[in-house]
């Protein structure tokens, strides 16, 4: 079957295809720069993190593990993009997401009934919530007072992370043991479920997933979706056709920070099972350039996800296998970030310089 | 004899099939302020573009006459070219970076063209030092400012903030800007506009300074009564061509009127207007007392009342920048009326969700920011309207069947173009655009439909063809409210008619046959003065 959900909302063709390609060779092409002044062998490097990502059905599961968060986040990031709103705050709704859960996991779950099929959808469910409530707060800040939300994002997410430290160190979701700033492992039954134990694969990628297509449905093939999209694209004019601007743009801010909760939840209740400080190795921020890279469709997103989630895995193996030092694969990976975000967001504002001519 | 600084030979600017201007003549004299006149769409802007280099011209020649005096033909790529050839222009909407300062605006102006500059303010050699080393000195730009200010006597703090300055102002930094690079002929786009009546006049003193300073000005208004004020000579055009050259003072405000208007207008041909009666008695649109603020809180729209029925157009004739943007926002519901009240089928409804939901159809003035949305596909853009969506979605979910009939049928009824649904409407001509914009509110068969400029950039044919629809509208016995700068237009449709003029709503039914008066109406003039000038 044609998948003709990507038709309706982008043409994909080999053109539009181009930007994506020509940013990932020119980023693989100074990669490979930098290793031959490492002395590394570029070839021997790519061909260890290819297998490493892919190689076999555990590596490729590993890497769909490492995808989830990009692809959650990335979907918070896209969807608010596509309607005109630049939320930075995908990593603070993200960790309060994570804060959330933990509360859950470690407070409320102990008397709730030891059910996996109760505990489970509450507690991402509450962290769902407290996402977008705390995406609300720079919606908020903009439509009553008119705050540029790209400031008070990237601010709410200092507030967040040490929201999470301030919990967990010396505050009251610090372990009972009191050795460490982490909170106490959350109770088994909210644990998400794991599809292929032992394997770290978890319900949280098909969550994700999901979550892509329900989003691409609602953008492009609803009423509301369209209004934030229109809202998005051309204020005055979705303004002049009766579609209000306060409401969608709540509308947008709660969602995408929703996405990003659940994702900082999926993230703690599938694989850390804890909090700790730098829970998140800043996931909300990738995220950007996992939708750019994207063009802002939530179905492409979902293999830029799974290439960044690749890459992550990828450098792994070029490390144990090729002694790449780990500077040199952050060096490689900050590379590849420079070109998403340079290309990308010089072709969307040019895009959008132009429509506005 | 008196040289002429500037001069246009035969010049033609087309735009695909539309002639914007037709081999027009035109010439500038060194110290003269020479008005040029003319409707909306007459030209005006397009000829001074043609000579401030944004556009060039199809056919004819442009020459100019330089600082050292020698004379060539100006062959402008862009505003750079004209700007090096002494060549200055205030856009009617201002140029300027909000956040900076005038000394900093000034400079910016400066720095974008090297030559000229030196004769421009020799008296003060801090520019040279600064431009040979691309440093910017703060004190060196409040020099220049300062010096610039004294010399023609145009007083502004340097250190100020543009944002902080009135419209007056920020006028007073444009034409410095212009003079920083030693303008000698300054185009001034409806400097008047935005300017009070006091401000005007401390403008006027500033014009005939420049004039004494040997500097010529070409002066664009719809005023008429500011452009015999100010003006030595007058230029009507009319619908691109040439139509009138004259000394200021040798026809009167009525004759100029006819000029620019042109009489030719009462055979305008009325086909398939057919005399409905209003039958109901109860009114459709009804404002009473209504006043609005306009973007800078002045007021845009004083104490207007009148009533609209259903089976009838409603026109209101003016000129731009009257009001009539703001009285129609405020009807939509789009702008907040401090006093008075709209009321709609009897029930006021407030916020333009409400009045859309009452079946209200909006055609804006400005299609480019409020009537499409320049990413959407023509099918998106066909659906902005909350009552086609509606009409579209069943459960929130947009029938994509419904959806695509309904593009296509609209598609080909209003014969947009490209034919093709997924089009963005980026890469639309403005008049596909509209098209859009008509298909979508006409379609519905709105009870009331309101439309600003309606065929503004429309071909013969598609102006036509909306002409239709709305008598059609009229036929169905719905209310139409028409405001338009297109005299031509208003007259061919109304059934009734009014002109709005320095937001004021005047009845002027009765004078649909005059013309002349109707010309004074729109230039400010009222009954009364009209009456006074017959009588005398």
């Amino acid at each position: 079957m044609k998948l003709n959900v990507i038709n309706i909302s982008d043409k994909i063709n080999i053109r539009w295809l181009a930007t994506p390609v020509i940013i990932l060779a020119s980023a693989f092409v100074t990669n490979a720069i930098i290793m031959l002044l490492c002395n590394y062998n570029p070839l021997e490097a790519y061909q260890a993190a290819v297998s490493g990502a892919f190689g076999n059905g555990r590596k490729f599961g590993e890497t769909l593990v490492k995808s989830t968060p990009f692809l959650i986040t990335g979907l918070s990031v896209a969807m608010a993009f596509r309607c005109g709103i630049w939320n930075i705050g995908a990593e603070g709704q993200f960790l309060v997401g994570a804060l959330t859960a933990t509360w859950f996991g470690t407070k409320l779950a102990p008397i709730f009934p030891q059910s996996p099929w109760v505990a489970v959808p509450l507690c991402l469910g509450f962290a769902t919530l407290a996402g977008g409530i705390w995406g609300l707060i720079p919606a908020i800040l903009k439509v009553a007072r008119g705050v540029n939300e790209v400031i008070s994002t990237i601010m709410l997410n200092y507030v967040a992370l040490h929201l999470v430290s301030m919990m967990i160190d010396g505050g009251p979701l610090q372990e009972t043991a009191q050795r460490g700033p982490q909170s106490d492992r959350i109770v088994e039954w909210v644990f998400l479920p794991r599809i292929l134990p032992p394997h770290r694969i978890h319900l949280g990628i098909i969550i994700a997933v999901v979550f892509a297509i329900i989003l691409t449905f609602v953008l492009f093939r609803t009423a509301f979706g369209y209004q934030l999209r229109a809202v998005g694209e051309g204020a005055a004019a979705a303004e002049a056709a009766g579609i209000s601007i306060v409401h969608n743009t709540l509308r947008v801010f709660f969602i995408s920070g929703a996405l990003a909760g659940l994702g900082g939840a999926i993230e703690l209740t599938a694989l850390t099972r804890r909090l700790f400080l730098n829970f998140s190795p800043g996931y909300g921020y990738t995220a950007i350039a996992v939708a750019l890279l994207a063009k802002l469709n939530p179905l492409v997103t979902v293999a830029a996800a799974l290439l960044f989630g690749a890459l992550t895995t990828g450098s792994y193996s070029m490390q144990r296998e090729v002694g790449i030092s780990d500077k040199v694969t952050l060096v490689m990976q900050a590379t590849i970030l420079l070109f998403v975000i340079g290309y990308s967001s010089v072709q969307l504002f040019r895009k959008r310089a132009s429509s506005h001519s | 004899m008196i040289e002429s600084i500037l001069e246009l030979r035969n010049v033609t600017k087309t735009f695909g099939d539309f002639v914007a201007v037709d081999s027009v003549d035109f010439e500038l004299q060194a110290g003269e302020i020479h008005a040029i006149l003319g409707e909306n769409g007459a030209g005006k802007s397009t000829l001074m573009n043609l000579i401030y280099g944004l556009y060039q011209p199809t056919a004819g020649r442009i020459y100019v006459t330089d600082r050292e005096n020698w004379r060539y033909r100006l062959r402008a790529k862009s505003p750079r070219d004209s700007i090096a050839s002494g060549i200055g222009m205030v856009h009617q909407h201002f140029m300027l970076i909000e956040n900076l300062t005038v000394a900093e605006n000034i400079a910016l102006s400066i720095g974008q063209l090297r030559t000229g500059v030196a004769k421009s303010v020799s008296e003060n050699g801090a520019y040279k030092e600064w431009l040979r080393k691309f440093l910017f000195k703060k004190e060196d730009a409040i020099h220049i400012t300062e010096a610039l200010s004294e010399r023609f006597g145009l007083a502004v703090d340097p250190s100020a903030l543009v944002r902080s300055l009135s419209v007056g102002l920020k006028q007073r930094v444009e034409i410095l800007k212009a003079l920083a690079v030693d303008a000698r002929i300054l185009i001034l786009d409806e400097p008047t506009a935005v300017l009070s009546p006091q401000e005007v006049e401390g403008f006027f003193t500033i014009l005939r300074k420049l004039q004494a300073d040997g500097r010529a000005i070409i002066f664009i208004s719809h005023k008429m009564k500011e452009v015999l004020d100010i003006s030595d000579r007058i230029t009507v055009l009319r619908r691109g061509k040439k139509v009138y050259l004259g000394k200021t003072g040798e026809l009167t405000a009525r004759e100029l009127a006819r000029e620019m208007i042109g009489e030719d207008i009462n055979e305008v041909e009325r086909s398939n207007r057919t005399d409905v009666e209003i039958e109901s008695s109860d009114s459709v649109l009804q404002l009473s007392n209504l006043t609005v603020l306009g973007d800078r809180n002045e007021i845009a729209v004083a104490d207007v009342s009148m009533e609209t029925y259903g089976g009838e157009i409603v026109g209101i004739a003016g000129v731009d920048g009257n009001g009539q943007r703001e009285l129609a926002e405020a009807i939509m519901g789009l702008r907040h009326a401090p006093y008075g009240s709209v009321s709609i089928l009897g029930a006021n409804p407030k916020g333009i969700k409400a009045v859309r939901q009452r079946g209200v159809g909006y055609i804006p003035e400005d299609r480019q920011t409020t009537g499409v949305i320049a990413e959407f596909s023509i099918t998106e853009n066909l659906l902005l309207n909350v009552t086609h969506l509606d009409n579209l979605t069943q459960w929130n979910i947009l029938n994509q069947k419904k959806k695509r009939e309904t593009a296509a049928q609209l598609i080909t009824d209003y014969d947009i173009r490209p034919p093709v649904a997924d089009t963005p409407a980026s890469s639309l001509s403005g008049g596909n655009q509209q098209k859009i914009v008509i298909a979508r509110e006409i379609s519905l068969h709105p009870d009331l439909l309101v439309a600003v400029n309606p065929t503004r950039g429309l071909d013969v044919n598609a102006a036509r063809y909306v002409h239709e629809n709305l008598l059609a509208q009229r036929d169905q016995k719905k209310s139409v409210l028409l405001i338009s700068t297109e005299l031509d237009e208003v007259l061919l449709l109304s059934d009734r008619l009014y002109v709005m003029s320095r937001g004021k709503l005047i009845e002027a039914t009765a004078q649909r046959n005059d013309i002349e008066a109707l010309g004074m109406l729109m230039t400010g003039e009222t009954h009364r003065d009209i009456r006074d000038s017959l009588e005398s």
